[in-house]
């Protein structure tokens, strides 16, 4: 175990060198055009700033090669560059916006666990009785439905009847835990809407799928109860597809995370990296996007390292 | 499996509208739409005027009444019209970027396949490494990068979803490629570009055409939160998302219709694209078939049943 760890760590290494080339070739290869949108982002502040200035400042000056060697030196030194709008470091500002993004992730991964799965075992076990069939249209519907329009529904319509809206000023979990949940309930519930709505599918699919083991006939036929298959048999086994779902899912989570962040004000790094884009602000779009490939990552790894856990008879190389 | 064998095969439309009754509304949707993107010049009520809805500043905001079903936005456009010149961009997306990306799947998944040794491994790393990054990231980045526009945002939509489709049709594939025909076309001095074309992609589309419907709906989604972010089409193209996010948003205390409209609309359309690409996987996929579900109770009897008809095939 420990050894397939650090061989999968290791594994780590040249994929992040890959990301590193194809967030950095995403940004500089189209030639020209990053310089050129900042160049008038200048001039439309009234600004007059040349090419080469600009080109300097960014380091564009040099061969594409020896940049991406500064850059990737940099962030070896732990060093991601500093923004061009905001005069801070680029690690610094993730840095404070981490927290946020990751406190909406985890909320949703939980809350979209907490309804996929119980549904989706229960659709399972009564596989084509209405009560399976009216959840399974719903988790289609939960899925068909835009996040984005479910949330300005939220901001409409509460507001509108109840004078309820959601808070839209971020208050550090630390500081009042209540008034920070409070803000990130409604956003994580859309997001875990959504999730769920796949994965209530996806669960009964795989239970279902275990069900039609022989050992699971041999089980009814010694006369075990039903509960009892459901639980140890049947989920059990099926919790493997289940798990390598839930890593599937974390990209889309992301994606999620940037439109909820952007819909409910909240600082985190989604937020930050639309507004980087629309600013030009391309050190940090990298750190950005660099930071959520590696969560990612670190994500898929977790999930490899606990089939072992879940399963003895999984064969680890 | 028995069942299907021993009767005449019902064709693929009978067995959608009788068996899957859902799928079949779907693609009835989807039919739909399609028709009222074709014929969107003849059904909108407010024609298009070098595709834009012509605006009217005296009839701004107008809640829906019998001259403008849907009601009118802040510059006086007609909602219904602006929808239904709306769904040709969506047809369009999603036709051409679920065939785009398919296409860019086949050629990344099937070369990588059929060539193998240190290709497959460097585009296996490469594929690995770029679904490291969250495919509404890069497309934001690209989007930025090329500025908003349609044709723009085809391309930003298909080549991610392309490079992570490659992996489905590379396994596909492999299992292809190792099959006695294929072997045989190398042996008989068959090129490894003909061994692509002739041998392994006609193999593999069954399995990319049954997916095809699904993938639809993923795309349309896709079009509507790029848009929604900022970053979708061109101001003067119609579109949904669009729509729902600026002047649904902007105005959505005074005209919520602008908003519940075109998220409707929106909704529709991926229902309807994932229920078909769930109903044709059904019927098409052989795996799924056969299987009689769980052990319980009354279903015994069918296995039972099944079983008497399999050894009677024998």
């Amino acid at each position: 175990m420990a050894k397939y760890t650090v061989k999968r760590l290791l594994l780590l290494i040249p994929t992040l060198l890959l990301v590193c080339v194809i967030v950095f070739a995403l940004l500089r290869m189209v030639p020209g055009s990053a310089v050129d949108q900042i160049m008038y982002k200048y001039s439309t502040a009234g600004i007059t700033v040349t090419k080469e200035e600009v080109a300097a400042r960014l380091g564009m000056d040099k061969p594409w090669f020896e940049q991406f060697g500064i850059w990737v030196n940099g962030l070896l030194h732990g060093n991601m560059g500093t923004s061009l709008f905001q005069a801070e470091s680029v690690g610094a500002i993730i840095k404070r916006q981490l927290p946020v993004t990751l406190e909406l992730g985890v909320l949703t991964l939980i809350l979209t666990n907490l309804i996929s799965i119980p549904l989706g075992l229960y659709c399972a076990a009564r596989q084509d009785a209405i009560s399976d069939q009216t959840i399974r249209v719903i988790s289609v519907i939960l899925m068909s439905v835009p996040v984005f329009w479910i949330g300005t529904l939220v901001l409409i319509y509460p507001a509108k009847w109840w004078n309820y809206a959601p808070a839209t000023m971020y208050t550090p979990f630390l500081r009042d835990p209540i008034a920070n949940l409070k803000m990130f309930i409604v956003p994580s519930i859309l997001g875990a809407m959504t999730q769920a709505g796949a994965q209530i599918r996806m669960v009964r699919t795989m239970t279902l799928e275990v069900m039609r083991q022989d050992y699971i006939r041999t089980a009814w036929s010694k006369g075990v109860k039903e509960k009892r298959i459901l639980f140890r048999h049947a989920f059990r086994n099926a919790l493997i597809p289940v798990i390598t779902i839930i890593g599937g899912s974390i990209a889309g989570l992301v994606g999620g995370s940037v439109i909820l962040e952007n819909m409910f004000n909240l600082p985190g790094i989604g937020q930050q990296m639309v507004n980087a884009l629309s600013n030009r602000d391309y050190p940090l779009v990298q750190g950005c996007v660099l930071v959520f490939s590696i969560f990612v990552m670190v994500v898929n790894l977790i999930v490899d390292l606990t089939y072992k856990v879940i399963d003895p008879r999984v064969e680890i190389d | 499996m028995a069942k299907s064998e021993m009767k005449k095969k019902p064709s693929f439309l009978h067995e959608l509208f009788k068996t899957k009754k859902i799928a079949a509304l779907g693609l009835c949707l989807l039919i739909f739409f399609l028709l009222v993107a074709v014929f969107a010049d003849v059904i909108a009520p407010v024609k298009a005027v070098d595709g834009q809805i012509p605006t009217s500043v005296l009839e701004k905001l107008q809640p829906p009444s019998l001259k403008h079903p849907f009601g009118t936005d802040s510059v006086g456009r007609d909602l219904l019209s602006y929808m239904i010149y709306g769904c040709r961009t969506s047809v369009i997306l999603g036709i051409v970027c679920t065939l785009l990306s398919t296409i860019v799947s086949l050629i990344i998944g099937v070369a990588s396949a059929v060539i193998g040794g240190w290709f497959d491994l460097i585009v296996q790393r490469f594929v690995d490494a770029w679904q490291c990054v969250p495919g509404m990231l890069i497309m934001l980045i690209m989007m930025s990068i090329l500025g908003n526009g349609l044709i723009q945002l085809i391309i930003v939509i298909s080549i991610p979803a392309g490079i992570g489709g490659s992996r489905m049709v590379r396994s596909a594939a492999i299992a292809v490629k190792d099959s006695g025909y294929a072997k045989m076309s190398t042996m008989l001095g068959g090129g490894q570009l003909w061994k692509m074309i002739q041998h392994v992609t006609p193999n593999i589309l069954p399995m990319i055409i049954m997916n095809l419907a699904g993938s639809l709906g993923g795309v349309i989604m896709m079009e509507a939160s790029m848009n929604f972010l900022g970053f979708g089409v061109s101001v003067n193209t119609p579109s949904w998302g669009a729509m729902l996010s600026g002047q649904g948003r902007s105005n959505m205390y005074v005209a919520p219709w602008l908003a519940m409209v075109p998220g409707i609309a929106i909704a529709i359309m991926v229902f309807a694209s994932a229920m078909l690409g769930d109903g044709v996987r059904d019927i098409l996929d052989p795996r799924l078939k056969g299987g009689v579900g769980s052990y319980s109770g009354s279903k015994l009897k069918k296995i039972v049943e099944q079983k008497k008809q399999d050894l009677n095939m024998i």
